[in-house]
């Protein structure tokens, strides 16, 4: 897991030694992105016109537009959007913070750690989805079904994450942190919160893509409010191009999401060397 | 009507195990209510699914029918039915919405639920009910004789489809017990009809009404030929709240007959309200038939698809109706 610092700046890779000399050579990710997304719907619309697929079951690009745009008008659209991202920043929110904080105290003590990893590598693998009749039992179809699901899958994500940074701090600042008697709480904010904050900014993206994820399964599956309950309602009255533009505005949120995510990490990890390595 | 069988029992028995615990902490605000004279008015929370059959209670709902009688109703409608019956039993809901084969299932394996409204019904009219099984133009199959040997698809199996599917193929002359049948999502099978992955497939509204469009013939009108004017569908709450607020369930009752013998009276604002809780393209909702919405418990209908879920093993053996009655 040493290699989880450098992913933070996959994606572009410097092969100029400045922003400018690399446009200059080749051309800009974001023109090669708006082509690649320009083909995307360039083929969603030609593939039913063409008749490749029947239109009444992929409509092509442009009737999806307009049958967002006329969900846009109303309020069940916004209501549900409202839902989803709600569930999905709560979820998200406390995932992280029970990860972070259950991390570092599982990681912090050995013995804790030892007692726990076969336990965590069992209950890590159980799919999400798979608590979907557990939670309807308990909480039907209200909010909450969901909220656990987005929880449970978020929340190994980021406890692993800061499980591998906890494990990542130098033994010697260890060593040196105890010499000179600091605090318990003075060690972590000082020596392994640092050490492990860019394994939590990973933990960070990594769990608000699966938050979201699961947030619309949950909705789709158990029917709680939100977007995805909205694609069930679409599907179940045959109405094909007002799901597939629901679909559509579940790929934006992913996408914003990301870019928050990654934005956020920057921010936080300003300081750190992958990511001034990129800027300098 | 989408939820598998095994599924909802197997929830449903769950549900009762947690809820003789006394777990899952389902402290819903409503049915403890005495409302009768004057008090706040109960809460009443009602699962459903959202399809056509159901546009009464949401058009009752927007005539005040529930109100007047001192009853705040709202629908939750939890897609796929599955939550529906685990959600009554455990108190989250008041009342839900099921198709009768599933209701008398699952009380045959013990769940405490009792019938209180009528659901929707067949229309009991060969070729113009709001269900069918339905064909390519251009299929060499004629009518429900040829469907021997064939795969037909139905939402769910082991329920109301193949035994109904059956009836029909058994009362044109085939052999009922050749059809092949799988399994499919409603939304699915026009398409599946379409490219011939299946031979033919049992639809309900609005989904026959899009088969139709697409050029799809339809072959039998499978209910009816089960029986005249088939009761699909019921409004049910669980035992616990029949025997604890009588006068709850006969109000609520009361207000879905109302709302029933409205919609029924009223068929255009029944299709409008579609437009309040599904997506149903107004083109599709002003074609699409729309089932029979009469009032009461059709007691020899209830009879007769007990029979029927006995005699095709969905039930050890023939459930007394009247465990499910008020």
């Amino acid at each position: 897991m040493m290699t989880t610092a450098t992913t933070i700046e996959s994606g572009e890779r410097p092969t100029g030694s400045t922003p400018q000399r690399r446009t200059e050579r080749h051309v800009p990710a974001g023109v090669l992105g708006a082509l690649g997304l320009l083909t995307l719907v360039v083929v969603l619309e030609l593939v039913p016109r063409v008749g490749l697929v029947d239109e009444r079951f992929l409509p092509p690009f442009s009737s999806m537009v307009s049958a967002l745009a006329q969900e846009a008008g109303t309020s069940t659209f916004w209501a549900a959007l409202g839902a989803t991202l709600t569930g999905w920043a709560i979820g998200l929110t406390i995932a992280l913070v029970a990860g972070v904080v259950l991390g570092i105290v599982i990681g912090s003590i050995p013995v804790v750690r030892a007692a726990t990893s076969s336990t965590i590598e069992f209950l890590r693998p159980i799919p999400s989805v798979a608590l979907i009749p557990l939670a309807v039992l308990l909480w039907g179809t209200d909010m909450k079904s969901t909220l656990v699901l987005v929880i449970y899958a978020t929340f190994w994500q980021v406890l692993l994450q800061v499980l591998y940074g906890v494990r990542d701090v130098d033994p010697v600042a260890r060593e040196t942190a105890r010499s000179y008697r600091f605090s318990p709480l003075t060690t972590v904010r000082t020596v392994t919160w640092p050490t492990a904050l860019p394994y939590v900014m990973t933990g960070f993206r990594l769990g608000a893509a699966v938050a979201l994820i699961l947030e619309i399964t949950g909705e789709l599956v158990i029917g709680t409010p939100g977007l995805g309950k909205e694609i069930g309602v679409a599907q179940s009255s045959g109405a094909v191009p007002q799901m597939y533009a629901l679909v559509i505005v579940t790929g934006l949120i992913g996408v914003v999401v990301n870019l928050i995510a990654r934005w956020g990490e920057r921010r936080a990890l300003r300081w750190h060397p992958s990511i001034r390595a990129e800027v300098g | 009507m989408r939820a598998s069988f095994p599924a909802v029992a197997g929830a449903a028995a769950v549900a009762v195990l947690l809820t003789a615990c006394g777990s899952g902490g389902s402290s819903s605000p409503g049915p403890g209510g005495t409302g009768q004279a004057g008090g706040a008015a109960d809460q009443v929370k009602v699962g459903v699914i959202p399809i056509v059959d159901v546009a009464p209670i949401y058009l009752g709902a927007k005539k005040g029918f529930f109100e007047k009688r001192n009853i705040k109703v709202s629908m939750d409608s939890g897609q796929g039915g599955a939550a529906v019956v685990p959600g009554v039993v455990s108190g989250q809901f008041q009342f839900g919405f099921s198709n009768v084969t599933s209701l008398i299932t699952a009380r045959s394996k013990g769940v405490p639920l009792k019938i209180v409204a009528a659901g929707n019904s067949s229309t009991g009219e060969d070729g113009k009910d709001f269900s069918g099984v339905v064909v390519k133009a251009d299929s060499p199959i004629r009518s429900a004789k040829d469907l021997a040997g064939k795969t037909v698809s139905i939402n769910t199996l082991k329920n109301i489809g193949d035994t109904t599917v059956r009836q029909s193929v058994k009362k044109a002359g085939g052999d009922p017990d050749s059809v092949k049948f799988v399994e499919l999502a409603f939304p699915d099978m026009p398409a599946a009809v379409e490219e011939g992955r299946v031979d033919a497939a049992w639809v309900v509204e609005p989904f026959l009404t899009i088969a139709k469009q697409q050029g799809d013939r339809v072959i039998a009108s499978n209910l009816v030929d089960t029986f005249p004017k088939l009761q699909i569908s019921t409004y049910f709450t669980s035992e616990q709240l029949a025997k604890s607020n009588p006068g709850l369930v006969k109000r609520f009752t009361e207000a879905m007959d109302e709302s029933l013998t409205y919609a029924q009276e009223h068929p255009d604002e029944a299709r409008d309200i579609l437009g309040s809780y599904t997506k149903i393209d107004p083109a599709v909702a002003k074609e699409l038939t729309p089932p029979l919405w009469e009032t009461g418990i059709n007691k020899d209908s209830l009879e007769m698809l007990a029979a029927l879920a006995a005699e095709e093993k969905l039930t050890d053996q023939k459930l007394d109706i009247k465990q499910l009655l008020p």
